[in-house]
């Protein structure tokens, strides 16, 4: 219940914030790389401190976060097959090969199929996403978001005491 | 604008790099416990069998890791472990782990101990069927399977029987395609037969000797007729002869479909006899009755380990998919890429183990060994794995040569005053404990042919049987045959092909068994398997002597068919001929 109360004072407050629509859908962009990909790997280090470090929505991040580790979960099967694809593609044998022989790179897990497939999805679908989040957003704000504003729910998930904490990392 | 280009957020630095110093004090915190858990987990998944370990120091600094109270569960017994370990200590290179590779410089093992009993069933592969583990064990039980060992049934001293199935005889069915085959070669003959049109050539000469016998010296036309009607009734028997030889080769033919009834016949009684859950009374049968069962399971224990080896351990460079690890998020494949003249993934380089047998006795004995070359790419290390130890009374030896494409697996040992544990004789209330015993085990596995032999020998036999035995008559002479035994000399020898060896299995008993087997249960078995012969013959019977009459007919009737017509042939030449002779014969006056 809790989850579900964060997650709703996440998606309000980041869709009220101060940040622009950019900010907003790269914050969720970022946060999908967490949701769609293996989480304990080191990629997803660089992704929180990009998230972190970069001046996104940290809301938009926890959002893209929780909406995408469903869909990581559902799309595991395709995640498997285009890593299992790429790593066994003779072509990119040697490209592979250089880099498990690296040092630091293996830590990645680069060499799992699911790791390295959900990567490449999120890489590959991270612009379109983007876009469209940034559309999306800006939609919201121009036709409903004010009346959402003024509404008795909103003020009401706004007033809880986690909204606090999160408004220390608003953009 | 300049807000509107602000890309960092350099207020957060601080907090990161504090979030990123806190993870490194839990990480300083809890590694040993994380590697802990991670070598438990790994070991587990590898061996198809629960590792457990006490306590884990990593010491990064000084390339050291410390492990106190390993146990590995045995894969095959339930409440056995395989090894216990009071201390291991390895030397590792630090640097290859940023490359995500373990390399053990040196490993120091004390107090091995092995067979140890254990509280709680530690197999993983045999009870979830999961991982590489779990589908090796799978294929080594299926291949032990294949050694159909009859069993001996004579604890009531009663020959069991089980139903035939008329379904599983193979007479029939032969029988009823040699039957269809009669058929199609009876329609395929008649056709060819039709197909010489033997009347119009028959009738046209006939005609001819008509006309030859009114006809005179000079009457030139006739004599040419008579001639060409020669002429055709030759080629007719050509033909006829060409037939002749279709007909002769389809009855070869039927008559091996006949004699292949009488092979299938043998099959069947064969099979009927297998029924008799009683084995043959001769002694190496018996031999394998006895100890074919208890002579598989070293077998089938060294072939695992050695099949993991090669899915652990493959020869050549090629990249190499294994199970991801065990996670939420569904564990995919990990693909390996060895390189050459780079490290290998896994390498023990040398591994000196030091090792007590029979803990558990008042005198445990301490012995020394030493591993060396344990990798997980042979190819790159370029050295086979090698084991060995040695002690009082032990002389233990192991290869795995992956190197090159075939892969070549030995081990032989030879352990003496070991106390076997005692078993049950399979089908016999009969216990056998062989004491104190010198065992041996030579296991060759190069490519996919194995040779295997497996010997015990002891000189303190000692048999006891179950109460409920000591009323039984045959019990009583079983007994009397093997209880004043008491040297035991088994040895089973496995050679051929990996996937259908041959076992053969011999031990200093079997003619004992067998001769008293024999002279108890001779005319029991004799009679059961006359009842069977007999069971047989009336399921088949009915089958086979229609199938056989219809080919003899089948092939009667061309055969005569044929000679009638070249009969005609013959006579009618033969006629003409002689006509002819009579009418060129040069008269003189």
């Amino acid at each position: 219940m809790f989850t579900l109360i964060k997650l709703i004072q996440s998606l309000f407050g980041a869709l009220h914030s101060e940040g622009t629509p950019g900010q907003l859908a790269a914050g969720i962009v970022l946060g999908a790389f967490l949701g769609l990909t293996p989480l304990f790997n080191l990629h997803n280090a660089v992704v929180f401190a990009l998230l972190v470090l970069l001046n996104v929505s940290f809301a938009g991040g926890l959002l893209g976060w929780a909406l995408f580790v469903p869909v990581g979960f559902l799309l595991d099967p395709l995640f498997d097959w285009i890593g299992h694809s790429l790593l066994l593609a003779p072509s990119l044998r040697g490209l592979w090969t250089s880099m498990y022989n690296m040092p630091i790179v293996p830590l990645t897990n680069f060499n799992n199929t699911v790791v390295l497939g959900s990567l490449v999805f999120a890489l590959l679908a991270a612009v379109p996403l983007f876009l469209l989040l940034r559309w999306a957003v800006a939609r919201y704000r121009v036709t409903v978001g004010e009346r959402v504003r003024q509404s008795r729910f909103y003020k009401a998930v706004t007033a809880s005491k986690v909204y606090n904490v999160y408004k220390l990392f608003r953009p | 604008m300049s807000e509107r280009l602000r890309i960092f957020r350099w207020r957060a630095i601080g907090p990161l790099l504090v979030l990123f110093v806190i993870a490194g004090i839990l990480w300083w915190l809890f590694a040993d416990t994380i590697a802990r858990r991670e070598s438990q987990k790994v070991g587990t998944q590898i061996l198809g069998a629960q590792v457990e370990i006490q306590k884990l120091h990593l010491d990064l600094r000084h390339g050291k890791v410390l492990i106190n109270g390993l146990t590995i569960a045995s894969p095959h017994e339930a409440f056995t472990n395989l090894l216990q370990a009071d201390e291991l200590v390895a030397d590792i290179d630090v640097v290859p782990l940023t490359e995500k590779k373990l390399i053990i410089n040196r490993i120091a093992a004390n107090g091995l101990r092995f067979g140890t009993p254990r509280a709680t069933d530690g197999r993983v592969a045999a009870t979830s069927g999961d991982g590489i583990a779990g589908r090796v064990l799978a294929e080594t039980r299926e291949w032990a399977s294949q050694f159909q060992i009859p069993v001996l049934q004579l604890a009531t001293g009663k020959v069991s029987i089980d139903s035939l199935d008329p379904r599983r005889l193979s007479t029939i069915p032969a029988a009823t395609a040699l039957g269809a085959r009669a058929d199609s070669s009876h329609r395929a003959w008649q056709a060819a037969f039709d197909s010489l049109r033997l009347g119009p050539t028959l009738d046209s000469a006939s005609a001819a000797l008509e006309r030859l016998r009114h006809a005179r010296a000079t009457d030139l036309a006739a004599l040419n007729e008579a001639r060409q009607a020669i002429d055709r009734l030759k080629r007719a028997r050509d033909r006829v002869t060409s037939l002749e030889r279709n007909v002769t080769q389809g009855a070869t033919i039927l008559k091996s479909g006949l004699a292949g009834l009488e092979s299938a016949r043998q099959r069947d009684y064969a099979f009927a006899r297998s029924l008799l859950k009683l084995p043959s009374l001769d002694a190496p049968a018996i031999g394998a009755a006895v100890f074919g069962p208890s002579a598989i399971r070293p077998f089938e224990q060294v072939l695992y380990y050695t099949q993991l080896a090669r899915r652990y351990m493959p020869p050549g460079l090629l990249p190499r998919a294994s199970t991801g690890p065990s996670r939420v998020r569904r564990a995919g494949e990990t693909v390996r890429f060895p390189k050459q003249r780079a490290l290998p993934a896994f390498l023990v380089r040398s591994a000196e183990l030091s090792f007590l047998l029979q803990p558990t006795s008042e005198q445990p004995r301490r012995y020394a060994g030493r591993l060396t070359g344990l990798t997980s790419d042979p190819a790159l290390y370029g050295r086979p794995t090698a084991f060995q130890a040695s002690g009082p009374q032990l002389a233990a030896g192991a290869m795995l040569d992956h190197v090159r494409a075939i892969p070549v697996d030995t081990a032989g040992a030879t352990l003496g005053g070991i106390t076997l544990p005692a078993f049950d004789v399979p089908g016999v209330p009969l216990k056998l404990d062989p004491g104190a015993a010198t065992t041996q085990l030579g296991f060759t596995l190069n490519g996919d042919t194995i040779r295997a032999r497996f010997a015990v020998r002891s000189t303190n036999v000692r048999w006891t049987r179950d109460s409920g035995f000591t009323n039984s008559a045959i019990g009583g002479l079983i007994w009397q045959a093997v209880s004043g035994i008491s040297n035991l000399d088994v040895e089973a020898r496995l050679s051929g092909a990996l996937q259908h060896p041959d076992l053969a299995v011999r031990s200093n008993l079997d003619q004992a068994i067998a001769s008293r087997l024999r002279a108890v249960l001779g005319e029991q078995v004799a009679a059961a398997e006359k009842q069977q012969r007999d069971r047989v013959d009336a399921l088949i019977n009915d089958k086979v002597g229609p199938v056989r009459a219809r080919v003899n007919e089948v092939q009667n009737q061309a055969q005569a068919q044929i000679a009638q017509q070249r009969a005609r042939l013959d006579d009618l030449q033969k006629q003409l001929e002689q006509r002819l002779r009579e009418l060129t014969r040069i008269r003189l006056p």
